[in-house]
């Protein structure tokens, strides 16, 4: 057991990532505050962090390093060994992947001006031209007046978030956004919002956001949880409920 | 440039700049140590590749937010990895191994040795101490640390995988874990420099 004051005994568990919920909820919620335990799970972290160089060996494909060169001009069309402009060296700074997400920014804000000037209230998935397709999020009790869309391309592959009125965090937590199916939640982003509660990111999946029947947005620690531990402050249907 | 006699954080720094040499250097560097801690976890070796792919077109999309203070660039390739394995398997109805999860205490290095051979070198003594520090535990602690960190089960899971109770589960990942820490510090130190934990949640979470 631990003790009243530190989780200690529970540090070495939460660098696995194995606690259950209400435990690394403890957890999450003590750290916030306590230096000591923090530099220990930096210590068990450290450990966790080893685990993988047990891994047994294994030879990948052969042909993985051409589908790499094949897939990465495809998903991100960077100029190779080409000066940039420094605004656009300032840009790819601040947001990597700016390319398919400024665009995926841009047709989630036309989307929310234009429900804000329609004053559409009720939920509904809006396609644009080209099948994109824009899916607006409601507040929970914990943010009543955040609301968000989730914008996704045509084919399910590419997804922004757009948030506003959501109030930003404290440095030692940020939101993160949960992918459901099938009950399990997969995380897709974590991020901040701006002074004025309106952020946005692009959304990570490992499948495409067609197969995903519902999302969530979470107050967690700084840099995401491995599951949801905090207050549920947006979420909406996606597809496929 | 010859981008064979860089070291990995520079290597970083160049993806980041947009150089896709350098992406191949990391790749030839690292893609069998990554593969193979994406096979641990999801047992598939189609969906290992994937992931594998995955892991390096992150770092060409994110590099710029690699901290060299934070993590090797080893480790920071492992922890993206392994969740991103981590994730798939959650999203799998059956999960391969659930039961037959061993540590592999002895196989050969996975690592090139043809680039950089001062990297090389050291992550290779790492790889070995852990080996060796893993291989001191007893077997109950194995077995359940390996469900924990290569299938990202609960204690609770666990426990009902197991058919133990959950005050045992708990107690030998704590010991396993605490007698790693003490075991890994006795081996010369901390091999690593990712001690913030936060820290590298952020990396993972960023890229």
């Amino acid at each position: 057991m631990f003790d009243d004051t530190h989780v200690l005994e529970l540090l070495p568990a939460y660098a696995l990532g194995s606690l259950d919920e209400d435990e690394a909820r403890l957890v999450a919620d003590h750290l916030i505050g306590c230096l000591v335990c923090r530099a220990e799970l930096g210590a068990f972290q450290m450990v966790a962090d080893q685990l993988a160089l047990t891994a047994p060996d294994a030879s990948p494909p052969l042909d993985l390093k051409r589908r790499l060169v094949d897939r990465i001009p495809a998903v991100y069309p960077r100029t190779l060994a080409q000066p940039q402009a420094a605004w656009r060296r300032l840009m790819s700074r601040l947001l990597p992947a700016w390319g398919p997400v400024s665009l995926l920014l841009i047709l989630a804000l036309a989307v929310v001006n234009l429900s804000l000037w329609q004053r559409v209230n009720r939920l509904e998935v809006t396609t644009g031209p080209g099948g994109i397709r824009a899916i607006p999020l409601s507040g929970t009790d914990a943010a009543p007046k955040a609301s968000g869309f989730i914008i996704v391309s045509a084919d399910g592959h590419n997804g922004a978030l757009v948030v506003d009125e959501l109030l930003p965090l404290d440095p030692e937590r940020q939101y993160q956004l949960w992918l459901i199916r099938d009950g399990q939640r997969t995380s897709g982003a974590v991020f901040s919002t701006d002074p004025d509660g309106y952020g946005g990111t692009q959304i990570s999946a490992p499948a495409s956001l067609f197969e995903y029947s519902a999302v969530g947005i979470t107050i967690e620690l700084a840099g995401g949880s491995l599951r949801p531990t905090g207050d549920k402050v947006l979420g909406g249907p996606l597809f496929n409920p | 440039m010859d981008y064979t006699l860089q070291n990995d954080a520079t290597l970083i720094g160049l993806v980041a700049r947009a150089q896709a040499d350098a992406l191949s250097e990391l790749f030839d560097r690292y893609n069998r140590l990554v593969f193979s801690v994406a096979l641990a976890i999801i047992g598939d070796q189609a969906t290992a590749g994937e992931i594998t792919l995955d892991v390096f077109t992150r770092v060409w999309h994110r590099a710029g937010l690699y901290r060299a203070d934070q993590a090797k660039v080893s480790t920071w390739l492992t922890i993206i990895t392994r969740h991103l394995a981590i994730d798939v398997l959650r999203q799998q109805a059956a999960r391969p191994e659930q039961h037959n999860v061993s540590w592999d205490e002895v196989a050969p290095n996975v690592l090139s040795t043809v680039h950089n051979p001062e990297e090389i070198m050291e992550l290779s003594q790492r790889r070995a101490r852990v080996r060796v520090a893993v291989a001191q535990l007893p077997a109950d602690q194995k077995q359940v640390l390996a469900l924990a960190y290569f299938k990202g089960y609960t204690h609770r899971q666990i426990a009902e995988m197991l058919d133990q109770p959950l005050g045992t589960v708990k107690t030998r990942i704590r010991l396993a874990m605490q007698k790693l820490r003490q075991m890994l510090q006795d081996e010369g130190g901390p091999p690593d420099k990712s001690k913030n934990a936060l820290a590298a949640y952020n990396i993972v979470e960023e890229v």
